[in-house]
């Protein structure tokens, strides 16, 4: 059981990931890195649930709910430097954030 | 069992590759896209029956959705649609939550991410939203090289998953406390009451800061207006 | 080990303020520079200070005289244990020269002020050895500080006039000139009370910094810029071989001082001095007292100017006149003569050494003296005659009598700061031409800068009855004793001086009146200048009657003095001692006087018109020019040593820009070139960037997995 959420975990933050570093638009780069965020609370609450020893406890939620506090605060601050950016440069690209360019 | 796990990433990793933005036709976008969820259909399958318990159809079917919900979430151009296959994704993962007898946290996954978090975003990608698809929604970055690492770090994670010692097979006990509310908040405001003040701290520096970032007028910045 | 000190008016830590007022002086005229001060009266504390010093080396003075007798007959007892040492006086093992050795290395007292450096823990920590801040008192240093400061205290007062223009106006760096006035005359003070080796070498290299800092004072012009830097290299050469002399002397006397003796203090070094006359050294077979002089020696030869490092002295002229009157009268020059008679007892037991002393005299003195001769510029004149006549006190201490080599120093102190004063009122009368051909006749319009300019011209020279007179009378009379052929040297040479000192004085002040339009219309110098030069002048008729013994009684006139005086008996009770003199007739006095007033006649006869073409030179032709030219010494010097030092120079100078740089580029061209391959990865795309990370992450997993 611990296995098969683990495994799904894995799978949603392996999926972010990949999200994060092939797509382009910086809103849904952002929304991948929410996706990993997922992944971990699934995997923190099933280590919670089905611990490898002793009795099963509620800390692996607890860890979830700052990890969504986290959440939250991270993509107040990300939408707000998106908008910010867009205001800029009119534009979503982070292909086209080549300002550490040397030369 | 290893070598069955290979073929299903493997199989999920071609047709994630296939599936991502890449300006192809229609017709081949939808192969490609059945390919990936195909993929993930068997992962999911193979992770719901794994080992046989009593939750495993449930569980199969609610990760079904959810990494269909994810792949979709990567794949799609346009990001409305990326942001409404996310909250698929919360629901999803909420109900997984649930057979995990966190139901206090999945009512707050569902209220925060998919009430608040995702208007937020939607509200963003209606604020910068151009008519039609951009390039840079059409294409991806290095999709190749992206999916191969994708796949070797989850087959890498899931060897060493299925390699470990299997735990002791212990029949999973019920939490103490049904209907957690209770329990989850006698302790976060027990044990971990320190912790939850700095986690207010952080979303009260967040908003300001957010609030400070949005107020800033653009900049004139010779170097960022040259560029354009 | 330290005398107990009987001073009568001043404790002896208030004589050991002595040299530090002068440097609070310099300090104040600095912190006047900073705070953007009008600099009219930034002249004030250095005066003070200098003033103050004065004051208390006079009562220094006079305290160590009446404190003398009582030192010089109770230290007798404490007579150290000597053996097998080879004095070259013909008395080694006789007893009473071995007390009066020990008497003269415990002679005087030292006054510590603070340790300073410890020397390690040789026997225990009680007993641990410290070099100390440490102040040495007895008669050489009471005599050396009177002057010094005295002297100094007239040079400091008639800058105040010599470095503003006619209408009082101070020139450029006024107080900058005072506070590094200031700094030297403590540097020298230090130098003279020095107590140890180390301090010496402190003061003996601060005088070195401030005559560069002075020589170098019009920075902006070329010519004081590279003369400032020749007498420092120059000096340099010596001063390593002073210091090389030190490091010996501590090598050998280490192993003899006992615990708690610092081998560096003179107290110590000079009780051991006589283990050193019979020890080999190791080196080319000399004795261990012979290499140890002739390394101090190399010192004293750069400092005071000697043959063959005589060459920075007269490029000094390039720095203001007063800094030529401090460092030929008062500091700098006599430092290496204090030095030699302050280790008399070191080199007393080297007959070659005091050899080597005598032959570079001799030359020095010759030379000198006859370069002088072909010259027009007044103060080269003038520079050329004070390595003369310190020539002359080397062939003092040559010829063992260190008292009258620095009597000498004494009363050339006052007269040569009289006529380099004398020099600087006229420079600044004539709007700074200096070079005798361009004017004459100034007797009308400087009155008294002819006057005392005469008197101080009749004390170089040597005429009867004043300073000069006395003490290079006695330097004179031991050469003869020493030999025959460096007396009469001695003698050529002191009729030379005479000459070549009126030749520039009736060049200058005599024949009909014409000056250069530089000059304006010239006129005397303000008081605050010729007060200076008056109080020099009576300290040149008087300074040597300190040297004499008034006897009357006599027959003839010369005869009511008698040489040997309380000069020397005070001198005696320092490491000099009462060296023998040996017993002179009365008829060397009047030989020298004849040869002083025959060469100041024979100056007038030719010179007395101030002819405006140079007779000598049409006299002797291809000798005065080879006078004229200076022997070639410094094209020499400059074909020998300067001209391939800086080609070798040249050459590291290429081998490091081509051959090491090179080296360098390529070592640095590795990670230049891996930068270079490497730097597309840098395009600054975050996306990049991210990906390179992920890869990064799945290579450790892969490779956690592997090694698993």
């Amino acid at each position: 059981m611990l296995g098969a959420y683990v495994l799904l975990g894995a799978v949603l933050f392996v999926l972010g990931l990949v999200g994060f570093v092939v797509r382009r638009n910086l809103i849904i780069m952002f929304l991948c890195t929410e996706m990993m965020f997922q992944g971990i609370i699934i995997n923190l609450v099933a280590f919670g649930r089905y611990p490898l020893a002793g009795a099963p406890s509620f800390d692996g939620q607890v860890f979830a709910l700052f990890l969504i506090a986290v959440a939250a605060s991270e993509a107040a601050l990300a939408l707000a430097l998106v908008v910010l950016l867009f205001r800029h440069r009119r534009t979503l690209d982070a292909n086209a954030l080549t300002l550490l360019r040397d030369e | 069992m290893a070598g069955l796990l290979t073929i299903i990433l493997a199989l999920g990793a071609v047709g994630l590759f296939l599936a991502l933005p890449g300006g192809q036709a229609r017709a081949v976008r939808a192969g490609q896209i059945g390919l990936a969820a195909s993929g993930v259909g068997l992962l999911a399958a193979t992770l719901g029956w794994l080992f046989p318990w009593p939750g495993a159809n449930f569980f199969a079917g609610c990760a079904l959705v959810a990494l269909f919900a994810a792949v979709r979430v990567i794949t799609h151009p346009r990001p409305v649609y990326s942001a409404l296959y996310f909250v698929l994704l919360i629901l999803a993962a909420a109900a997984l939550l649930v057979q995990m007898q966190a139901e206090f946290l999945a009512a707050a996954l569902v209220i925060v991410y998919a009430g608040a978090i995702l208007v937020t975003y939607v509200f963003v990608i209606m604020l910068a939203q151009q008519a039609r698809p951009l390039v840079h929604d059409i294409r991806s970055h290095e999709p190749l090289l992206g999916c191969l690492a994708g796949f070797l770090l989850l087959w890498s994670i899931a060897v060493r998953l299925f390699a470990a010692p299997v735990p002791p097979a212990v029949p999973a006990a019920d939490l103490p406390a049904a209907g957690t509310v209770a329990a989850v908040g006698t302790s976060l405001l027990t044990t971990y009451v320190i912790a939850m003040q700095l986690a207010g701290l952080l979303l009260l520096a967040a908003l300001v800061g957010a609030i400070a970032i949005a107020r800033r007028r653009p900049l004139r910045d010779p170097l960022l207006e040259g560029e354009e | 080990m330290i005398a107990s000190a009987t001073f009568s008016v001043l404790s002896p830590a208030a004589y050991a303020t002595l040299p530090f007022w002068p440097l609070l002086g310099a300090v104040l005229a600095g912190v006047l520079i900073m705070l953007r001060a009008r600099p009219q009266h930034a002249h004030w504390p250095v005066v003070l200070g200098v003033a103050l010093s004065a004051a208390l080396a006079v009562t220094l003075f006079v305290d160590l005289g009446q404190n003398a007798e009582v030192t010089g007959s109770t230290s007798v007892t404490e007579s150290p244990s000597l053996s097998g040492r080879g004095q070259g006086e013909g008395e080694s093992g006789d007893p009473t020269a071995a007390l009066e050795l020990g008497r003269r290395a415990s002679s005087g007292f030292s006054h510590t002020l603070y340790g300073w450096i410890s020397l390690g823990e040789k026997i225990s920590l009680q007993n641990r050895q410290w070099l100390s801040v440490s102040f040495h008192f007895d008669g050489l240093t009471g005599m050396m500080l009177l002057f010094v400061t005295v002297v100094s205290l007239i040079i400091v007062v008639y800058s105040i006039g010599y470095m503003r223009d006619h209408h009082g106006v101070p020139e450029r760096g006024y107080e900058r000139f005072f506070a590094f006035l200031g700094l030297f005359v403590f540097s020298m003070c230090m130098l003279v009370m020095a107590g140890n080796f180390v301090l010496l070498y402190l003061g003996w290299e601060l005088v070195g910094l401030c005559s560069y800092l002075l020589i170098g004072f019009d920075y902006h012009r070329p010519a004081a810029a590279a003369a400032a830097k020749k007498a420092f290299i120059v000096n340099r050469i010596g001063d390593f071989g002073f210091a090389v002399g030190i490091f010996a002397l501590y090598y050998f006397l280490s192993g003899c001082a006992g615990p708690g003796e610092n081998p560096l203090d003179y107290a110590v070094v000079f009780k051991y001095a006589p283990h050193l006359a019979d020890a080999d050294s190791g080196f080319l077979g000399m004795s261990q007292a012979t290499l140890v002089s002739l390394l101090l020696l190399c010192g004293a030869v750069g400092k005071s100017a000697q043959f063959p490092l005589y060459v920075w002295l007269p490029d000094a002229m390039e720095g203001p006149t007063p800094v030529s009157a401090l460092i030929h009268a008062a500091t700098m020059v006599t430092a290496g003569i204090y030095m030699v008679a302050r280790c008399t007892p070191i080199f007393e037991l080297s007959a070659g050494a005091l050899d080597v002393i005598l032959t570079l005299g001799v030359i020095g003195a010759v030379l000198t003296a006859t370069m002088a001769l072909a010259q027009y510029d007044m103060k080269r004149i003038l520079a050329y005659s004070t390595i003369s006549q310190l020539a002359f006190m080397f062939v003092g201490l040559g010829c063992r009598v260190p008292d009258s080599a620095v009597f000498h120093v004494f009363t050339h102190a006052w007269f040569k700061a009289l006529l380099f004063l004398g020099a600087g009122s006229v420079m600044h009368a004539m709007g700074g031409v200096i070079d005798v051909r361009r004017f004459s006749g100034l007797r009308h319009v400087l009155p008294w800068t002819c006057g005392t300019m005469w008197v101080g011209c009749l004390a170089l020279a040597g005429f009867p009855l004043l300073a000069g007179f006395w003490s290079k009378d006695e330097i004179v009379h031991a050469a003869f004793e020493r030999h025959v052929v460096v007396g009469v040297l001695m003698l050529a040479t002191a009729g030379l001086t005479a000459y070549y000192t009126f030749r520039m004085f009736f060049l200058c002040f005599h024949g009909k009146p014409r000056w250069p339009e530089e000059a304006g219309h010239p006129h005397e110098s303000p008081r605050v200048m010729l007060v200076p030069l008056v109080l020099l002048a009576l300290g040149a008729v008087l300074a040597g009657y300190l040297g004499v013994r008034f006897a009357p009684g006599r027959d003839s006139f010369l005869g009511l003095f008698q040489p040997h005086g309380f000069f020397h008996s005070y001198l005696g009770h320092s490491t000099i001692g009462h060296p023998d003199h040996g017993h002179g007739g009365l008829g060397l006095m009047y030989l020298s006087g004849a040869v002083a007033v025959g060469g100041i006649v024979l100056a007038w006869v030719r010179y007395g018109a101030a002819p405006e073409v140079d007779p000598d030179r049409k006299l002797l032709g291809g000798l005065w020019n080879l006078w004229h030219a200076k022997y070639y010494v410094d094209e020499l010097y400059d074909d020998l040593f300067v001209r391939p030092l800086r080609n070798f120079g040249r050459l590291l100078f290429a081998t490091d820009n081509r051959g090491v740089d090179g080296v360098l580029w390529l070592i640095t061209g590795v990670p230049r070139g891996l930068a270079f391959a490497l730097h597309f990865m840098q395009r600054g795309v975050l996306k990049t960037y991210a990906l390179s990370m992920v890869l990064g992450l799945v290579l450790l997993m892969l490779l956690w997995s592997w090694m698993a």
